[in-house]
């Protein structure tokens, strides 16, 4: 905790930032006054009351929880398949070939069709909703991790067959190391993309999590309630990048930083 | 170590001709010829990372290649760019890093270190995974006239204590003699090994 608030505090944006935000919540609480019809627009106090009520109740604990759960559940399993199919397509030209077409059709196919047929063939139940996003995500994953495996250096391959490193040894020090980058990029991308799918799944087809809450609230109309989920939410995934992707990202590069 | 080469070729163009290279434990050699005769692709094919040749690589011998740049893990500190290649003990490592010159860096990740201290690093990794015969591709090229005179030196003295042998390829004249080595030349096209002549540039 108090090395990423370090890493907050140092920022030089952080000043910019700060009032940045303020800003919107200024033009937040004064369009909100102007309206008319209060329901439509909520003031922004009106909100956080909401999330206080939310987060005293443990009701917010608990669906936020669930779509922490599925979200995480799908984030590993998209990278873990993502990760070895790009790198598999990224060093063996004749995988690439074969499945290429496959890979172009899933970039294409939309979320919401993949979570309807997910449902549909697998029936309502957690497995479908995980496939269903995980499915989406890794493609993109793939194609990011095929981009670092075609530029893995061949030297350090050579070296590596030289002194007939095993196959996880050179996995472990020559590959990974390499695609570290790709690997964050996909993960920092992957997990804003996967939890707003997660939404959706939990809207179509769950009886809790974030998404549900929002079904129902979308249902009467409840403006205030739908902010106070969705912002709470988005709190709890910048906690996330912050404390656990933007470490992990700083050590994995410690090596590029001249020390001492 | 025995190399028969009947011959070598990239698509349609032939580059190495048949040969027949023969190195064992304690014998050193070196291979002389312009760049762009196909020196590096002999040592390629000699370390076993070039496999498409027609011929016959036989032997039991231990090789160690020490590359034309250091071709170190710049993510791995000094001591574990020596022990995760050749799967050395640390002990063995620090020894050798302190035959180099190197005591005192075991913690430094590679960009940490100038060029020269590199390429001793990769030198001591090099001798880590215990060699027959040590393969070396134009290792003192870029270098300076000063800090080269010293790689040659350091590396002479490595391969008596150790008995190693060695296949070096170079295209400077002046380094087998000081490595004691075995001058052969490639030359021709497709290129092929001949003796040198004690006075080469024929």
């Amino acid at each position: 905790m108090s090395k990423a608030q370090r890493h907050i505090w140092q920022s030089p944006g952080l000043l910019p930032g700060l009032f940045s935000v303020l800003a919107m919540l200024v033009l937040w609480a004064v369009a909100s006054q102007l309206t008319e019809r209060p329901q439509v627009l909520p003031a922004p106090w009106v909100v956080a009351a909401r999330i206080w009520s939310l987060a005293a109740s443990g009701e917010l604990w608990f669906h936020a929880g669930m779509t922490l759960f599925r979200v995480l559940a799908s984030f590993v399993i998209a990278m873990a398949v993502g990760i070895a199919l790009g790198l598999w397509m990224g060093r063996f030209r004749t995988a690439d070939h074969w499945l290429n077409p496959a890979l172009v059709i899933a970039l294409n196919i939309p979320a919401l069709v993949t979570i309807v047929l997910a449902y549909i063939w697998i029936g309502l139940n957690e497995v479908a909703a995980i496939t269903a996003v995980a499915l989406n995500k890794i493609p993109v994953v793939t194609v990011m991790l095929r981009e670092g495996s075609r530029a893995l250096r061949p030297d350090l391959d050579d070296m590596a067959s030289a002194f007939r490193m095993g196959r996880l040894e050179r996995l472990r020090h020559v590959v990974l190391p390499q695609l570290a980058p790709y690997i964050a990029g996909a993960a920092r991308a992957g997990i804003s993309l996967i939890w707003k799918i997660v939404l959706v799944v939990e809207f179509l087809g769950r009886s809790n999590g974030v998404g549900f809450k929002i079904h129902l609230l979308f249902s009467s109309f409840d403006v205030a309630g739908v902010l106070a989920w969705a912002l709470a939410f988005v709190a709890v995934m910048l906690l996330i990048d912050l404390m656990i992707l933007r470490p992990w990202e700083a050590r994995a590069n410690r090596w590029r930083r001249d020390e001492a | 170590m025995r190399l028969d080469l009947t011959e070598k070729h990239f698509s349609d163009r032939k580059v190495l001709g048949a040969l027949v290279l023969q190195v064992e434990r304690g014998q050193r050699v070196a291979v002389l010829g312009p760049s762009g005769i196909g020196k590096s692709t002999l040592l390629r094919i000699i370390a076993g990372l070039d496999r498409e040749f027609s011929g016959r690589l036989s032997g039991e011998d231990r090789l160690a290649v020490v590359f034309q740049e250091p071709t170190l893990l710049p993510w791995r500190r000094a001591l574990e760019n020596i022990t995760i290649p050749t799967g050395c003990d640390t002990a063995l490592a620090r020894q050798l890093m302190g035959e180099v010159g190197l005591a005192g860096r075991e913690g430094q990740f590679p960009r940490q270190m100038s060029l020269g201290q590199q390429r001793r690093l990769a030198l001591a990794r090099a001798f880590a995974a215990r060699p027959d015969i040590l393969l070396m591709d134009e290792p003192f090229a870029s270098l300076d006239a000063e800090t080269a005179a010293r790689m040659i030196d350091l590396t002479a003295a490595l391969l008596d204590r150790s008995g190693a042998g060695l296949i070096l390829v170079t295209h400077d004249a002046g380094e087998p003699a000081r490595l004691g080595a075995n001058p052969v030349t490639l030359s021709g096209q497709p290129a092929r090994l001949q003796q040198a002549l004690p006075s080469p540039g024929a």
